[in-house]
């Protein structure tokens, strides 16, 4: 690993991780707020009369635990989306960016080999999702142990947490490789996007209604089983360990293949 | 002597024309080759094979006997390399990022960056994105040269952008490191910075290395083009006779030719005559190759 390029990085992106960490916090926080037992009922009575959008959030049978209710309404859509918009910018930031503009040239300038300055890179990227799963976890847990004492499900909650991260270095792993073989910025960022867009909005659409069930196959978002986590069942353990897996090999590949492609620099 | 960096039968074929095609060439040891073409030709291809960033598609390059671009962390570790389109990381200020490549290339501490520095009176603490492109240009050659360990240079372009003064003491800056045994191989396109600097020089056209000489020889063959203006056309009439090819329209006072090596015939000769005006175009440094190599002048 290189300690100077790492250092680098984390000087040019803790903004936007801390910018990122407070628009979660702030739903997070209001979300956690509103399971008031009338605010719960008059949310419940919204999600009546407009299902198709509650259930496109992912937002359609939340039940009556605090668990239930974060897990509906966090998990379901914001902390997967909000977090994709940030590994959309930090993949481009962390390879094709260089190589767009070329400054790769002078990453490349010392004895580091190409391998180690995109390890260095991965290192970063994971520990970013890393620190935001276990920030939002961590935040959850505080302040729903302040508003509701002893109502949070912490294993079951953590569980849910472990599954955000996987499906957080699923997004991760696809954008790093697209950001290892681009050569230009807005290829990078816009693949990436479509990746975020198409597996998001393929869910939500999944969500309406029967017709549309089986869409759910051609989304990975689908292996992120909040439900079946929080209740520890093995095959959502088994989808979890997938999206992990499928991640970390897709980092890897990205590193391979940075290695042996011709850089325009 | 041995040979530095070599270059041998390396194709890299872009399609439609465009790469370099079973380029063959050497530097040896210490000594300073010129890389010549016109735009496009294949230098900064080339120059991104020799740094491994590129690979060829058949063909072996190497620095010091290691391969460019299996080994090419090696090789970086030896090279000073000024990038021909320089780009740094614009948010960071010019001496942060002097200070970020000296920390990648694992230098103690800055090296001679602070010489260099005052050298080319470099003001390095404004932030990169505000900086002109001479500005930009004096950090790449501080980035370059500011590591005293390094043995090879590879240079792509690297006065562009400077202003004279400046181009003159990047000249002092090559002389120095060439006397001290520093290998060196740079494109230009200034003919004073490669006549003054350079031993051999290499010229590639279209892909294809046209031709590698000893720079005395290439000295020797070099023409001007003079253009005399005389009191009188009469005077200007006599003079053209006198002169071989001399290029004359009845009537006018002005009489042009092209001039190598009969300079001081030729100065003396129109000394006889009273001369009003006097101007010397030499010839740029790819109109003078290619004229030599086979170029079609006008495609230059």
């Amino acid at each position: 690993m290189n300690i100077t390029l790492l250092k680098k990085e984390i000087k040019s992106n803790w903004l936007l991780l801390i910018i990122f960490l407070a628009v979660l916090t702030m739903y997070g926080v209001m979300v956690t707020m509103m399971y008031e037992p009338e605010l719960g009922e008059s949310l419940k009575m919204m999600a009546e009369s407009m299902p198709e959008i509650f259930a496109a959030f992912g937002m359609a049978e939340v039940g009556e635990t605090l668990l239930e209710f974060l897990s509906g309404y966090l998990y379901g859509m914001l902390f997967v989306a909000f977090p994709g918009v940030f590994i959309i910018i930090l993949t481009n930031r962390l390879c094709a960016k260089y190589v767009d503009n070329g400054s790769m040239a002078y990453l490349l300038a010392g004895p580091g080999k190409r391998r180690e300055i995109m390890r260095t890179q991965a290192i970063f990227m994971a520990g970013c999702l890393v620190l935001m799963a276990l920030y939002v976890f961590g935040l959850l847990a505080v302040t729903s142990k302040i508003l509701f004492p002893g109502e949070l499900d912490m294993a079951g909650f953590f569980y849910v947490n472990v599954g955000l991260l996987g499906i957080l270095l699923f997004f991760g792993g696809a954008g790093f490789f697209v950001s290892c073989l681009s050569s230009e910025s807005r290829h990078a960022v816009g693949f990436t996007s479509a990746v975020v867009v198409y597996t998001i909005l393929v869910q939500m659409i999944s969500q309406v209604g029967d017709k549309f069930e089986n869409l759910k196959y051609i989304t990975p978002v689908t292996l992120f089983d909040v439900e079946g986590l929080s209740l520890g069942e093995a095959k959502a353990w088994i989808m979890c360990a997938v999206l992990y897996l499928t991640g970390i090999a897709l980092i890897c590949a990205g590193i391979v293949k940075f290695d042996r492609r011709d850089l325009p620099l | 002597m041995e040979n530095i960096i070599e270059i041998s039968h390396v194709t890299k074929d872009y399609g439609r024309g465009r790469g370099v095609f079973d380029v063959n060439f050497f530097v040896r040891e210490g000594e300073t080759l010129g890389f010549l073409g016109p735009n496009g030709a294949g230098k900064t291809t080339t120059i991104r094979q020799l740094m491994g960033f590129i690979r060829p598609d058949s063909g072996k390059l190497s620095v010091m006997g290691r391969d460019c671009f299996k080994e090419a962390d090696k090789i970086h570790a030896l090279v000073g390399y000024l990038p021909g389109e320089i780009a740094f990381i614009d948010s960071m200020s010019g001496m942060d990022f002097i200070r970020f490549v000296a920390d990648i290339k694992k230098m103690n501490g800055l090296g001679r960056a602070q010489e260099l520095i005052e050298m080319f009176e470099l003001h390095a603490s404004g932030k990169l994105k505000k900086m002109s492109k001479g500005m930009k240009q004096k950090i790449g050659i501080v980035c370059a040269f500011m590591n005293p360990d390094t043995q090879v240079y590879i240079l792509d372009e690297p006065s562009s952008g400077l202003d004279p003064v400046m181009q003159n003491r990047f000249i002092d800056l090559v002389l120095n490191e060439k006397k001290q045994g520093k290998t060196i191989l740079m494109s230009s396109h200034m003919f004073e910075e490669i006549e003054r600097t350079c031993d051999r020089a290499a010229i590639i056209r279209e892909g294809k290395i046209v031709a590698v000489e000893e720079m005395e020889k290439l000295q020797a063959g070099r023409q001007k083009m003079m253009e005399v203006t005389f009191a009188s056309s009469d005077m200007a009439k006599a003079f053209a006779g006198e002169i071989h090819g001399a290029q004359y329209t009845e009537g006018a006072r002005k009489v042009s030719a092209k001039v190598g090596k009969e300079l001081d015939t030729f100065v003396k000769k129109a000394g006889r005559y009273t001369v009003t005006d006097w101007n010397v175009q030499t010839q740029s440094l790819e109109e003078f190759f290619l004229h030599f190599y086979g170029g079609e002048e006008g495609k230059v």
